[in-house]
């Protein structure tokens, strides 16, 4: 086997510029429904690989007030798009990134967060009342960045999530479903803003992701399926909070995300040889930031944001990655 | 974005496809505007109804036209029609969203919105007694339970459709016996032992079968051991099975049946040397039998365990360093 390409970071840095350019390209307009999440994975893929001023500042601020949704709120995820929690969280990292919250009117979107919450203690993502706790994990990030936790009903909010667990020591997005990493990151992240990973069995939870690793490297997200680099991030973040990252090889899953570059126009993708989107390169970069590669700026996994900025607010939990290695060339 | 494979387009193939997508694109964004500006002028009517559903046609993952859609319907076009007209437009609501969802089972709003359906069927004024008046809703939610096998068959490890069959058993006016989610599960088991979503479901089957006192448990998990064995014996290098027998044997259990599992996976490994699954469960039952032996016999289980942990971090050495730290455990 020949031994994977490096971290491509100019050429990732250059895709993801580029990104707001197509604007003549109807998958571009296909996914404007996720414009603001996409804008919230570049900048942060770009403060992860050292370049945040690679995008324009003021021209993001200026992008993501124009998402605010003056009847719900909150933010939608495009101007003119109804607020819900995905796009609100997206618009609150952003804006802690870019040290712009002072644009915010914080106590009107605190009031649209905590009026998602549902008798049950899970969140619903918007008026529309789908719940999930996906939408709980949005809420007690952004509550917890906007200084706001004391609002919040911690008690109940933690009982759903208990109520999700597993015996497999992973949760499902409602009481009853079956453990899917991208659950188990958001229950746990939610759980150790809450200061409550007591709820959770390390062991078997610990057992279980680190049985997400395939023979090639890659992680996949639920038992006997296939591997994608987005898992990359939500299994490592979950164990980096439950300090198990070297449960895993660390090596064979960074040669695993680093083949599934695009070489020639950057970007990562869910599998070597698939087309890229932001997205997966963030999940890509993320993993690989925990996993101590060279260069890299720490990501804080349990807000999924440059570590740096966490550690300014005060914020940061006892998660632990793998240490930072040092180039060899 | 998953599992679509990278193509090398040279830069006139571009253009082509650019050219070619220009008056897709045009009309596109002309409908997006149009619709976008018809919600914030509040406009309810049909003509905006139909927009919709050309919209949602061409991107269903739209969530803010889903809403808009829903909203033309409480506020323009339901107060002006008799329930049978209601009940009408949602049915042809539940057709469109089975023809999306063939297309795209993974999209969270369609299923957001086939349950709002579901729950916004009226009931029949017409009918007389409560099971007339619930005729529609009951005749809806019976045939949900169709639809979700369909979705199921197409992918059997579709986790909305799993969440959507729970939403369904628990919801629906004739609940059927939760015990043919048994005979379900089985069935879906036996095409394919592999399907954790299924071993996931029929675990919470039992749990709440259980706790409810219609099955007895210690005769159920009696059957539960034979089919996992089965099956272990069929793929021994299937997680799916091993979870699952993590769970029957769950965390309270007597020496005895410990023992009486730990023999029976010890002779699958007679056959299997080396396989890993089998290794690893004997570690987590042997750990488990530790805590109700003390001298000497822990003493010996604990040198088996530590033996096997060693055996482990070679066959697997990907996860070498759980073992390892299980071995300082010990
Ligand atoms: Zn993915």
């Amino acid at each position: 086997m020949s031994s994977p390409p490096k971290l491509l970071i100019p050429l990732h840095v250059s895709y993801i510029q580029k990104l707001g350019e197509s604007k003549d390209d109807l998958s571009y307009h296909l996914t404007a429904h996720l414009r603001l999440n996409a804008v919230y994975w570049g900048l942060t893929a770009l403060c992860i690989m050292g370049h945040k001023d690679a995008l324009d500042r003021e021209e993001m601020i200026d992008f993501v007030m124009s998402c605010w949704d003056e009847e719900a709120g909150g933010f939608g995820a495009h101007p003119k798009h109804d607020a819900h929690l995905l796009s609100t969280l997206s618009a609150i990292q952003i804006l802690v990134i870019q040290d712009a919250l002072d644009k915010l009117e914080i106590s009107r979107v605190v009031k649209f967060i905590l009026s998602l919450q549902q008798p049950s203690g899970v969140f619903a993502g918007d008026s529309f009342g789908e719940i999930d706790t996906r939408f709980s994990y949005c809420a007690v990030s952004a509550l917890s960045l906007l200084g706001h936790l004391h609002g919040l009903d911690v008690e109940k909010t933690v009982s759903y999530i208990e109520k999700c667990r597993n015996f497999d020591g992973g949760f499902g997005n409602t009481i009853g479903a079956e453990s899917h990493s991208g659950q188990v990151f958001v229950c746990v992240a939610a759980l150790a803003i809450l200061d409550r990973l007591d709820v959770i069995d390390d062991q078997m939870l610990g057992w279980w992701l680190a049985e997400r690793q395939l023979p090639n490297g890659g992680l996949n997200g639920r038992p006997e399926k296939l591997e994608d680099v987005c898992y990359s991030f939500w299994v490592l973040s979950a164990l980096s909070i439950l300090k198990k990252v070297s449960w895993i090889d660390a090596d064979k899953l960074s040669s695993f995300i680093l083949s599934a570059q695009d070489l020639e126009g950057g970007g990562i993708a869910d599998r070597p040889g698939d087309m890229v989107d932001v997205f997966h390169t963030l999940f890509g970069v993320a993993g690989l930031s925990i996993l101590g590669y060279p260069g890299l700026v720490d990501l804080d996994p349990v807000y999924c944001m440059p570590a740096p900025v966490i550690e300014a607010k005060g914020l940061r939990k006892g998660w632990q990655s793998l240490e930072r290695r040092v180039s060899q060339d | 974005m998953h599992g679509v494979k990278r193509v090398r387009h040279t830069r006139e193939a571009l253009e082509a496809k650019k050219l070619r997508e220009q008056a897709k694109l045009t009309d596109y964004l002309a409908l997006t505007d149009d619709l976008l500006h018809r919600k914030q002028e509040n406009d309810y009517s049909l003509d905006a109804f139909k927009l919709t559903t050309r919209l949602l046609q061409v991107n269903p993952e739209f969530y803010t036209i889903w809403n808009y859609r829903r909203q033309i319907l409480i506020k323009g076009i339901f107060p002006e029609k008799q329930p049978r007209e209601i009940y009408e437009y949602i049915n042809e609501e539940l057709g469109n969203t089975m023809a999306a969802l063939k297309s795209h089972p993974k999209v969270y709003w369609i299923w957001n919105h086939r349950r709002w359906c579901l729950e916004n069927i009226p009931n029949n004024p017409d009918a007389d007694g409560l099971e007339a008046v619930n005729k529609w809703k009951s005749a809806t939610w019976d045939r949900e339970m169709m639809v979700v096998e369909k979705l199921l068959n197409a992918d059997a490890r579709n986790f909305h459709a799993w969440s959507y069959r729970r939403y369904i058993l628990a919801n629906t006016t004739n609940p059927r016996p939760e015990v043919t989610e048994i005979a379900y599960t089985t069935s879906k088991i036996e095409a394919n032992f592999s399907n954790f979503s299924a071993w996931h479901h029929r675990s919470k089957v039992y749990s709440s079968l259980w706790t409810s006192g219609k099955l007895d448990e210690a005769k159920c998990k009696e059957d539960e051991f034979d089919l996992v064995q089965n099956a272990m014996y069929t793929d021994p290098n299937d997680q799916s099975v091993w979870i699952y027998h993590r769970w029957l044997v769950g965390t309270d259990s007597s020496a005895e049946l410990l023992n009486r599992e730990v023999r029976a996976i010890e002779e699958l490994l007679d056959q299997e040397s080396n396989n890993k699954w089998c290794i690893e469960s004997l570690v987590h039952y042997k750990r488990m039998l530790l805590s109700k032996v003390d001298g000497d016999e822990r003493e010996r289980l604990s040198a088996e365990c530590k033996q096997l942990l060693e055996r482990l971090q070679t066959l697997d050495p990907c996860r070498r360093e759980r073992y390892a730290s299980m071995i300082k455990q010990l």
